[in-house]
């Protein structure tokens, strides 16, 4: 028994490390938004684009503050959570097409500012930080 | 007149006193029966002229069916519950390590372009079934029915009304919305309340399942649940928490919803909502009839306790995944 108790232990350890290491929110993918390129400025405006399916990619873009800015959030085949796009500090809840484009006005936005965008159920997130 | 004592087993639950004494009750020459749950006891008084051991068995033979043994020495049989949490850890966490793994593998990501037919919401509720949404609709079902048999034994009534509520709301609200077009929104904040509150109903009866109100005797008064197994039992409750499940969040749901909100007539939100649940349903038939089988089976303290590990792990996600939702804090995981 005692021994039963220490395996279990260490499966169960092993399981809940190996899990909330897969889950965690790393910004790993801040490389990926550099290969991206998904900001873009045009006459004056900068975009940037998300694409939500079974998540948003790039989990993390990098913006210029100082210039308005929009948001393009790109939805193809969409049905899962991503569609249900809540970006607080916009002020924009909605369930988007699932095909189709959103386009979200940030404003201008501040240095250091960070814009968060989740799925209304909270488990798929992106960040947008002004540097 | 005698008066005896026997240690009874399987009371896992404070409602089990009121079945085990309403059970022994019934039975020709018991006058008296009266369960200790804190000591695991049952005392009667009887007028039969049997030995204590045959009487143990007489009386065994009664409640057996439901998991319950009486016996005139004290069982070592604590020594082995206790040995199934350990075995019922690793369990459960495997399960949910399988649904973190499923989520982050990316395969329920397919694209389905092109129009919504009945068909394609199918094939889509069949993939939300297993998708995100199983950590809170389906972590409730699970929870719900392990509840449900671990109560009561082979009752599969209040699971059949469950799904029957959930098509119900899902056809029928489905037609309203697409009658009505655009007419009612989608409260975002409202639903993740919903789910914030399924998921504490969540970890509350996932708690009950692992049995720590049993063991810490965190002691609930019988009256409560013996209220709950009313509700449980009538059948408008189950009914009606089905009919709820419309509203609790899940964005392939959600999706199905705007579909069918634009779809411009009753008929075609009746179809795509109806075949929408369709989808859904093997999975969370599979859940709640899978552990009422479970339920009767040798392995039931062992499931109940696996299941409610998982159902813990799923409520604290879609506890923390609501309040990130509501903004309430931050993300903490990105699946």
């Amino acid at each position: 028994m005692q021994k039963e108790t220490i395996i279990s232990i260490i499966i169960s350890i092993t399981l809940i490390g190996g899990a909330l290491y897969f889950v965690s929110n790393k910004s790993t993918s801040t490389g990926e938004a550099l290969q991206f390129k998904n900001v873009e400025v045009r006459d004056g405006v900068q975009y940037v684009t998300i694409i939500a399916k079974g998540g948003y990619s790039p989990h993390t873009t990098e913006i210029k503050g100082g210039i308005p800015t929009k948001l393009i959030v790109k939805t193809d085949g969409t049905y899962d959570c991503s569609a249900s796009l809540v970006v607080r500090s916009a002020g924009f809840q909605k369930i988007l097409q699932p095909t189709g484009e959103e386009i979200i006005d940030l404003g201008i936005p501040k240095s250091g500012e960070k814009i968060q965008g989740v799925c209304s159920m909270g488990m798929y997130n992106f960040q947008i930080k002004v540097s | 007149m005698n008066t005896y004592t026997f240690h009874v087993s399987g009371t896992h639950c404070p409602s089990c006193k009121i079945f085990i004494e309403d059970t022994l009750n019934e039975q020709i020459g018991i006058q008296q029966s009266h369960v200790d749950l804190k000591n695991k006891t049952v005392s009667i008084k009887t007028s039969l002229n049997e030995s204590q051991y045959k009487l143990a068995e007489i009386l065994t033979e009664k409640i057996k069916n439901n998991g319950y043994t009486l016996s005139v020495d004290k069982k070592i049989k604590d020594k082995e519950a206790n040995g199934v949490i350990w075995q019922a850890l690793p369990i459960g966490l495997a399960f949910l390590a399988l649904f973190f793994i499923v989520q982050k593998s990316g395969i329920l990501n397919f694209g389905l372009g092109g129009t919504l037919t009945p068909i394609t919401s199918f094939i889509i509720g069949l993939v939300a079934s297993i998708s995100s949404c199983l950590a809170v609709v389906g972590g409730l079902v699970l929870s719900l029915s392990a509840t449900v048999s671990q109560d009561k034994i082979s009752d599969i009534k209040p699971m059949i009304l469950f799904h029957s509520g959930r098509l119900a709301s899902f056809s029928i609200l489905g037609g309203i919305l697409g009658a009505i077009g655009n007419a009612i929104g989608i409260s975002f904040t409202l639903t993740a309340l919903l789910g914030i509150v399924a998921s504490i109903v969540m970890i509350i009866l996932g708690l009950n399942l692992v049995g720590v109100f049993e063991k810490n005797m965190i002691a609930i008064p019988p009256g409560v649940f013996s209220f709950f197994r009313r509700v449980e039992h009538k059948t408008i409750a189950p009914f009606l928490v089905g009919f709820g499940t419309f509203f609790l969040p899940c964005g392939f749901t959600q999706a199905m919803q705007v579909a069918a909100l634009s779809s411009g007539s009753f008929f075609s939100g009746f179809m795509i909502m109806t075949a929408f649940a369709l989808g859904t349903l093997p999975m969370l038939a599979l859940l709640s009839f899978g552990s009422a089988s479970f339920a009767q089976s040798k392995h039931a303290p062992l499931f109940f306790k696996s299941a409610g590990v998982l159902v813990i792990g799923l409520g604290v996600f879609a506890l923390l995944a609501g309040l990130t939702g509501l903004g309430v804090i931050d993300p903490l995981f990105n699946i």
